[in-house]
C-alpha cells in the first residue's frame, strides 16, 4: 500500500472446543463447544423470504474475536435481517454461519452465547429495571447471590443503580436504552449484537450514548455487531464497517479506508457529510501521465493516481469524479484549472462555511475553512455569487460510469 | 383553577344519567326488597317492604338452592379459567406466531361468532352423551372452552405485545411456555382480566344451554332451579324472588369489583393506546 494505510486480517483463530460436553471450560455454560473466542465467519450467507425476494445475497464476512463491527446501509439494505440470522432470529436460507468456528445455523438464539439490544429497547414493562436484568440470569439457574452481583455491577457501570427498582415506563428513553444494554451485559456474552440501539433517542442522547458505547466497549471485552443507518455512529464506533445496499455488501474496511478509498459511487456518496460530490468528466492521457477535463477545466493528478493508472492500464475515457467538500480550493482568478460556479445558498458554521453551488450543471456543496477566506467573503456569499474552485490533486476519486466501481482499487 | 363550569348542558346530562341509572337499578331494588318482603306482599307496589323478613329464603332452601346456587359459581368459575387459559393461549398463537393455515383458522373462529348457538345444540348434545357426560356439569363447561369470542378478544391483546420483546425473551432464553407465560401473560392480563368477567357473567347467564344439558333437580343451577319453582300449578313467588336476588348477588358483587376491566375489553381497540 502506498500511502501506508494498514490492513486489517483476521487475528488467528483461537478455539478451544470443550466437546462433547460442556465440562472443563472455563465459562463452562454453553453446549455445542462454543466455549471459546468469538470469532465469526458468515459464508455465503443468503436470507430468501417467499421464495423468490432475496433480502440478503452471498454475505461473506470473517469477525475477529473482540472486534467491533458495523453494518451501516440505508433502509432495506438488508442490515438488521443479517444480525437477526446471526441471532437467530430468522432462519439463514443459505450459507453457513460459525461462531467460534462452529456451524450454528440450527442453533436457538439462547444457546448461541448472544445478547442483543433492540431499537424500541424491548423491555418487559411489567418487570422492575432489577428483574429485567437478572431475567435471562434466573433462567439459566444462577445463584441469588451471583444474579445480584451481575446485576447491581452492570447497573454501577451503567449508571443505573438508583433506577433498579422502577418500572421502564418510569424511566426516559437514554434510561431505557441504558437498561436494555445492561440486560445483555450481564449475560456475558461472547457476541454483543446491536440493532439501531440509539435512533430513538434526540440527538443530543445519542451523541452520549455513542460516548458511552466506545466506554463501554473498553469495558467488556467482547465481539460487538452493531447495525445502523448513521453513517456518523459507524465512523465513530466501529474497528471495521460493513456498507450494504439492497442486499449485497458495497464494500468492507475500517473507517478510514471507506472513507479515504471508497469502492465504488454509493460508498462515497453514503460515508461522509456532507456527502462527496460527483462530476461528469473525462479522463485524458497526455504522453505517460493522465488529466482529468471536467467542466472546462483541466485537472492535475497526483503521482499516487497516475501510478495506479498506469498500473490499471486505464485508457481515455468518461470518468464520474468525486470530490468531498472539504478538498475543495476556492481560487481568487478563473483560470484553465478551475471549475466556476453560481452560489445558491451559503451557510456559516463558525469555523468553516458550506456553500451549496451549481457547478458544471450539478449541485455541488463546498466546505471551506474561514481562515481561507477573505474578509469580505467571511461576511457571505449573496445569492448568484460567481465562484472559482480547484480540487487537491491527491484527494480526488475516480469512478467508471458504467459499474459505477472505483478506478483505484 | 381547577373549579368546573357548571352549565346548562352539563346538568341536563346530569339528569338524564340519573333517570337512565334509576331505570336501571330499579328492577335489581324490586328483587333486593321483595326477596326480604313478606311472601304475601311480593308484588304490592310498595316502595319500602312494611315487614322484613327471612321467610323467602326459608322456603327457597327447602329446595336443594344451595347446590343449585354451588353448581352455577362451579360451572362459571371453571369455565372462566378454561376459557381464559385457552383464549389467551390460541389469541397470542393467532396474534404473534405463523403457522400453516393461521388465517383459515383464525376466519374460522370468527365465522363460529357469527353462529347462533341453537345451530349447534343438537349435534352438542349427542357429543355429550357419547362422552357420557349428558345431565353433568361439564356438558355445560365443556362446550364454552374455546369460546370463540375470548380467542378474539385475546388476539386483539396480544397483537399489542411488540415482537421485538417475544424476540428478546427468546434470546434470554425462555422457551415457548415460559416466554407466555413470564412475559405475554402480565401484558395481557387487562385482557384476561375483561375476558374473565365475560365469561363468568356469559356462563352464569347462559339459561338455554343449561336447560337443555342439566335436568336432575341436585345437577340444576340456580337459574334454572329458580325456573323448576314456577313449573308446579301454583307459583311461589316468595322463594322465586329469593331465588333471584340468590342468583344476582354473585354477578353484581362482580361486576362491580372489575368493572374497569370490563369496560377496558368493551373499549379495547376504540382509542389508540
Amino acid at each position: 500500500m502506498a500511502d501506508g494505510a494498514a490492513v486489517w486480517r483476521p487475528v488467528a483463530r483461537c478455539v478451544v472446543f470443550c466437546s462433547p460436553c460442556m465440562k472443563g471450560c472455563s465459562r463452562g455454560r454453553y453446549p455445542y463447544g462454543l466455549c471459546s473466542m468469538a470469532d465469526l465467519s458468515l459464508r455465503n450467507i443468503k436470507k430468501i423470504y417467499d421464495k423468490n425476494v432475496t433480502a440478503v445475497h452471498e454475505f461473506n464476512l470473517e469477525i475477529a474475536d473482540k472486534e467491533f463491527i458495523v453494518l451501516v446501509g440505508p433502509s432495506g439494505c438488508g442490515k438488521s435481517t443479517t444480525l437477526r440470522m446471526i441471532a437467530g432470529l430468522e432462519d439463514i436460507s443459505e450459507g453457513d454461519l460459525l461462531i467460534g468456528g462452529k456451524r450454528v445455523n440450527d442453533v436457538e438464539p439462547k444457546d448461541r452465547d448472544i445478547a442483543m439490544v433492540f431499537q424500541s429497547y424491548a423491555l418487559y414493562p411489567h418487570m422492575t429495571v432489577y428483574e429485567n436484568m437478572a431475567f435471562s440470569l434466573k433462567l439459566r439457574h444462577v445463584s441469588k447471590d451471583e444474579i445480584d452481583k451481575k446485576v447491581r455491577d452492570a447497573a454501577a457501570i451503567l449508571g443505573i443503580t438508583e433506577y433498579l427498582e422502577r418500572k421502564p415506563k418510569a424511566l426516559s428513553g437514554g434510561q431505557r436504552q441504558r437498561v436494555a444494554i445492561g440486560r445483555a451485559i450481564v449475560r456475558e456474552p461472547q457476541v454483543f449484537l446491536m440493532d439501531e440501539p440509539l435512533s430513538n433517542l434526540d440527538a443530543k442522547l445519542r451523541n452520549q450514548m455513542r460516548a458511552e458505547i466506545i466506554k463501554l466497549r473498553q469495558r467488556i471485552d467482547t465481539t460487538f455487531i452493531y447495525v445502523t443507518h448513521d453513517q456518523t455512529e459507524a465512523m465513530t464506533l466501529g474497528d471495521r464497517i460493513v456498507i450494504m445496499r439492497d442486499g449485497y455488501i458495497m464494500q468492507i474496511g475500517t473507517p478510514q479506508e471507506v472513507f479515504d478509498r471508497p469502492a465504488n459511487i454509493f460508498v462515497a456518496g453514503f460515508i461522509g457529510s456532507p456527502q462527496m460530490n460527483l462530476f461528469n468528466a473525462r479522463l485524458e492521457k497526455i504522453g505517460e501521465g493522465y488529466q482529468v477535463s471536467c467542466a472546462g477545466a483541466t485537472i492535475a493528478l497526483s503521482d499516487r493516481i497516475q501510478a495506479r493508472l498506469t498500473e490499471k492500464q486505464v485508457g481515455e475515457r468518461d470518468i464520474i469524479l468525486g470530490v468531498r467538500p472539504e478538498h475543495v480550493l476556492l481560487k481568487s482568478e478563473k483560470s484553465s484549472y478551475t471549475i466556476s460556479a453560481t452560489v445558491d445558498v451559503s451557510e456559516m458554521m463558525g469555523s468553516e462555511v458550506y456553500l451549496h453551488v451549481t457547478a458544471a450543471g450539478k449541485d455541488a456543496v463546498l466546505r471551506i475553512p474561514t481562515t481561507e477566506l477573505t474578509e469580505e467573503q467571511r461576511g457571505g456569499f449573496s445569492y448568484g455569487t460567481e465562484i472559482h474552485f480547484t480540487f487537491r490533486s491527491d484527494l480526488l476519486h475516480l469512478f467508471d460510469p458504467q459499474t459505477e466501481k472505483s478506478l483505484l482499487l | 383553577m381547577g373549579k368546573k363550569k357548571i352549565t346548562p348542558y352539563a346538568v341536563i346530562s346530569m339528569i338524564l344519567l340519573v333517570l337512565v341509572a334509576l331505570v336501571f337499578i330499579f328492577p335489581f331494588y324490586r328483587i333486593m326488597t321483595g326477596a326480604f318482603n313478606d311472601p304475601t306482599n311480593v308484588w304490592k307496589a310498595e316502595l319500602f317492604p312494611s315487614k322484613l323478613t327471612m321467610q323467602n329464603f326459608v322456603r327457597l332452601f327447602k329446595q336443594p338452592a344451595w347446590k343449585w346456587l354451588y353448581n352455577s359459581v362451579f360451572i362459571a368459575l371453571v369455565s372462566m379459567i378454561l376459557v381464559c387459559g385457552t383464549a389467551s393461549l390460541a389469541g397470542y398463537a393467532l396474534a404473534k406466531k405463523r403457522f400453516f393455515g393461521q388465517k383459515i383458522v383464525f376466519t374460522l373462529f370468527i365465522c363460529a361468532m357469527a353462529l347462533p348457538k341453537q345451530v349447534v345444540l343438537v349435534p352438542l348434545v349427542r357429543i355429550m352423551s357419547t362422552f357420557g357426560i349428558y345431565d353433568n356439569v361439564w356438558a355445560v363447561i365443556l362446550p364454552t372452552v374455546g369460546w370463540p369470542f375470548g380467542v378474539f378478544l385475546m388476539k386483539q391483546f396480544s397483537e399489542t405485545i411488540p415482537t421485538e420483546m417475544l424476540e428478546a425473551a427468546r434470546i434470554d432464553g425462555a422457551g415457548e411456555l415460559r416466554t407466555f407465560w413470564s412475559v405475554v401473560f402480565p401484558v395481557v392480563k387487562p385482557g384476561v382480566g375483561a375476558l374473565s368477567i365475560f365469561t363468568f357473567i356469559n356462563t352464569w347467564n347462559d339459561y338455554f344451554l343449561q336447560l337443555v344439558m342439566l335436568t336432575s333437580t341436585e345437577n340444576l343451577t340456580i337459574a334454572l332451579g329458580i325456573a323448576r319453582l314456577q313449573s308446579a300449578d301454583v307459583i311461589e313467588y316468595g322463594p322465586l324472588i329469593a331465588g333471584a336476588a340468590l342468583a344476582a348477588i354473585p354477578i353484581v358483587t362482580i361486576f362491580i369489583c372489575f368493572q374497569k376491566y370490563f369496560t377496558q375489553g368493551i373499549t379495547m381497540g376504540a382509542v389508540k393506546g
